[in-house]
C-alpha cells in the first residue's frame, strides 16, 4: 500500500516506519529533515498545511499522522487539532478509505477516569479535560470521528503513554526507576512502532465500526488500562512487557545460578 | 451584571447585545479585522491581553455558531484555540458563568417526528463548516465544565431567527428574536443548573419541532412563553 505519514520524524515515526518500510510504499512529511539512516521518500511538510497535506495525500491509501507538538498552544492547536482536520479533508478529497491517528490516553482517559477506575478501554467516551495536550488531540479526534461518520473513512486511533527503550526500560525524558511505582501503560517503542504497522493492515472486516480507537500497551498485572480489543481486533502483540519495571524477580540475581536449587 | 459578547460583530451578537443592553453592561469584542465603532478589537490569543479582556466581567456570552466567517481553517481555529484562550482566561479571572450560544441544526438530520431532546445526541455535518465548529466550540466548553473550572450553559437556538411571529409553515424550528433574548437573560439568573447545562430553545408554534422542557424547567421565567 501506499502509506503517507505526517509527523513522521518525531520520537514514534522511526519505529513505524522500521515497522512497515519492507512492506509499503511509505512518503515520509515532517517539518524537521529525517533521520540520517532514512532512505525513502521524503518531503518537508507541516501537517497543518492544508493544501500541502490534501497535496501530498494524492494517490495514496492511507494516511498516518504522527504529528504532536506539546507545550506551546498555538502550535498544539494547529497541529494536534488543525493537523488531522487537515488529514480527514485529504482523506475526503482522494477518497482515501483508512487514516490512522495517533495520540496520548489522556485524550481519552481524563482525570477523572484515571485516577478512580480501572479496567479503563478505548470504547469508552472521551473525557481529556483542559489540560493542553490532551485537549487538542481529543478536538483532533472528534473531528475525524465526525468525518468518518459523514463520510466512510475508517479513522484508527492509536492511544499511547508512557514509551520505554527496550535495553534499560528508559524512557526518551527520563531515566529507568526499577521496582517502583511505575505507569501503569508503559510500552516498547518497537511496539508502539508495530501497532500502527498493524493498524494499517488489519482487514476492513474485523473492524466492528468505522471509528475504532486502542489502547497500545502490553499486558501489565495492574488492570488499570485494557488492551484485549488491541490484540484481538489489530492482531497485535507485544513482544515486550517492559517486566523489570513491576517485577522484582527482574533484579540480577547476587549469587548466580544458586537461587534454582 | 457585566457582560463580555464576543464575535460582537456578527448579527447573532448585535441582536442579543440589543435586548440585554437596558439591563446589563457590556462589554463587546470581536476579531480586529471585524470590530468597529464601540466593539473592543482582540485577537483572543493566549497572553495577558485576553486576561484583561475579562477582567471584572461576571458572565461571558460567546457566540458558538455563525458568529466567525471565513476560510474552513480560520473557522476552526477560532472555535479551537481562541475558545480554549477564552474559557482559560474566562476561568482563571473567576467569571461565574459561560453562555454559549450554540444551534438546534446540529439536528437537523434527524427526522422531524422524533422528539430530539438535550438528551440526544448531536450530529453535526462535516461539510457545512459552520455546523462543523459549532460542534466542535460545544466541545471545548464541555471539557471546561467538566473540568469545574467554569459554568457553561450551552443554549441551542432554533432556526431562523425571526423579528416577528410571522414563521412560515415550514419553519418548525423558529425562534424570535424576544425570545433569544429572553433566553440568555434567564440563563444568566438562573439557579437551577448544573456545571454543564444543555439547553434546547426555539417559539412555540403549531407543529414545533424540538421539545424545550427543560427549557421551561430550568429558565422559569421563559416558562411562559413556552409551549409545554
Amino acid at each position: 500500500m501506499k502509506v503517507l505519514i505526517l509527523g513522521g520524524n518525531g520520537m514514534l515515526g522511526p519505529w513505524a516506519v522500521k515497522a512497515m518500510k519492507d512492506r509499503h510504499d511509505i512518503l515520509l512529511t515532517d517539518i524537521n529533515d529525517p533521520y540520517p539512516e532514512y532512505k525513502g521518500e521524503f518531503q518537508k511538510l507541516s501537517a497543518d498545511d492544508i493544501d500541502g497535506v490534501v497535496k501530498a495525500a494524492e494517490g495514496m491509501d492511507v494516511i498516518v499522522n504522527l504529528s504532536v507538538l506539546r507545550p506551546h498552544r498555538q502550535l498544539a492547536f494547529d497541529v494536534n487539532t488543525m493537523g488531522n482536520y487537515a488529514m480527514m479533508l485529504a482523506a475526503r478529497e482522494h477518497r482515501i478509505k483508512r487514516v490512522i491517528t495517533t495520540g496520548p490516553h489522556f485524550q481519552m482517559v481524563g482525570q477523572q477516569y484515571e485516577e478512580w477506575d480501572h479496567d479503563l478501554n478505548p470504547d469508552m467516551p472521551p473525557a481529556p479535560g483542559t489540560r493542553l495536550y490532551a485537549h487538542t488531540k481529543a478536538l483532533g479526534q472528534e473531528i475525524c470521528r465526525v468525518f468518518s461518520k459523514r463520510h466512510g473513512i475508517q479513522v484508527l486511533t492509536l492511544l499511547y503513554y508512557n514509551m520505554k527503550h527496550t535495553w534499560n526500560l528508559g524512557g526518551p525524558e527520563a531515566t529507568p526507576v526499577y521496582h517502583d511505582d511505575m505507569v501503569p501503560y508503559s510500552t516498547a517503542w518497537q511496539d508502539c512502532g508495530t501497532a500502527v504497522q498493524a493498524a494499517v493492515e488489519v482487514p476492513e472486516e474485523r473492524l466492528a465500526t468505522k471509528c475504532e480507537t486502542f489502547f497500545v500497551l502490553p499486558d501489565l498485572p495492574h488492570a488499570k488500562f485494557n488492551n484485549e480489543k488491541t490484540k484481538r481486533v489489530l492482531g497485535w502483540q507485544p513482544r515486550y512487557h517492559v517486566e523489570a519495571l513491576w517485577n522484582k524477580d527482574h533484579r540480577t540475581p547476587p549469587s548466580g545460578l544458586t537461587e534454582a536449587f | 451584571m457585566n457582560l463580555l459578547i464576543t464575535s460582537a460583530a456578527s448579527a447573532t451578537a448585535q441582536l442579543i447585545a440589543g435586548e440585554l443592553s437596558g439591563a446589563h453592561t457590556l462589554r463587546l469584542t470581536d476579531l480586529p479585522e471585524n470590530a468597529s465603532g464601540d466593539i473592543v478589537a482582540h485577537e483572543l490569543g493566549h497572553e495577558s491581553e485576553t486576561d484583561e479582556l475579562l477582567a471584572g466581567i461576571d458572565a461571558v456570552i460567546n457566540i458558538g455558531y455563525q458568529g466567525q466567517s471565513g476560510s474552513p481553517a480560520h473557522l476552526m481555529d477560532y472555535s479551537t484555540r481562541r475558545m480554549y484562550n477564552l474559557l482559560q482566561a474566562a476561568s482563571d479571572a473567576g467569571v461565574k458563568r459561560y453562555i454559549n450560544i450554540s444551534t438546534l441544526r446540529l439536528y437537523e438530520d434527524h427526522e422531524e417526528n422524533l422528539v430530539v431532546t438535550e438528551k440526544w445526541r448531536t450530529d453535526p455535518s462535516a461539510e457545512d463548516v459552520d455546523l462543523l465548529n459549532a460542534h466542535i466550540a460545544e466541545y471545548v466548553c464541555k471539557e471546561f465544565a467538566r473540568d469545574r473550572l467554569i459554568q457553561v450553559v450551552n443554549l441551542r437556538l432554533g432556526w431562523p431567527f425571526v423579528g416577528d411571529s410571522s414563521a412560515k409553515p415550514e419553519d418548525t424550528a423558529v425562534i424570535s428574536h424576544g425570545m433569544i433574548g429572553a433566553a440568555v437573560q434567564e440563563a444568566l439568573v438562573s439557579e437551577e443548573l448544573i456545571q454543564w447545562q444543555d439547553i434546547h430553545v426555539q417559539s412555540p408554534i403549531e407543529h414545533q419541532r424540538f421539545n424545550t422542557n427543560t427549557a421551561a424547567r430550568l429558565l422559569p421565567g421563559l416558562a411562559g412563553r413556552l409551549s409545554s
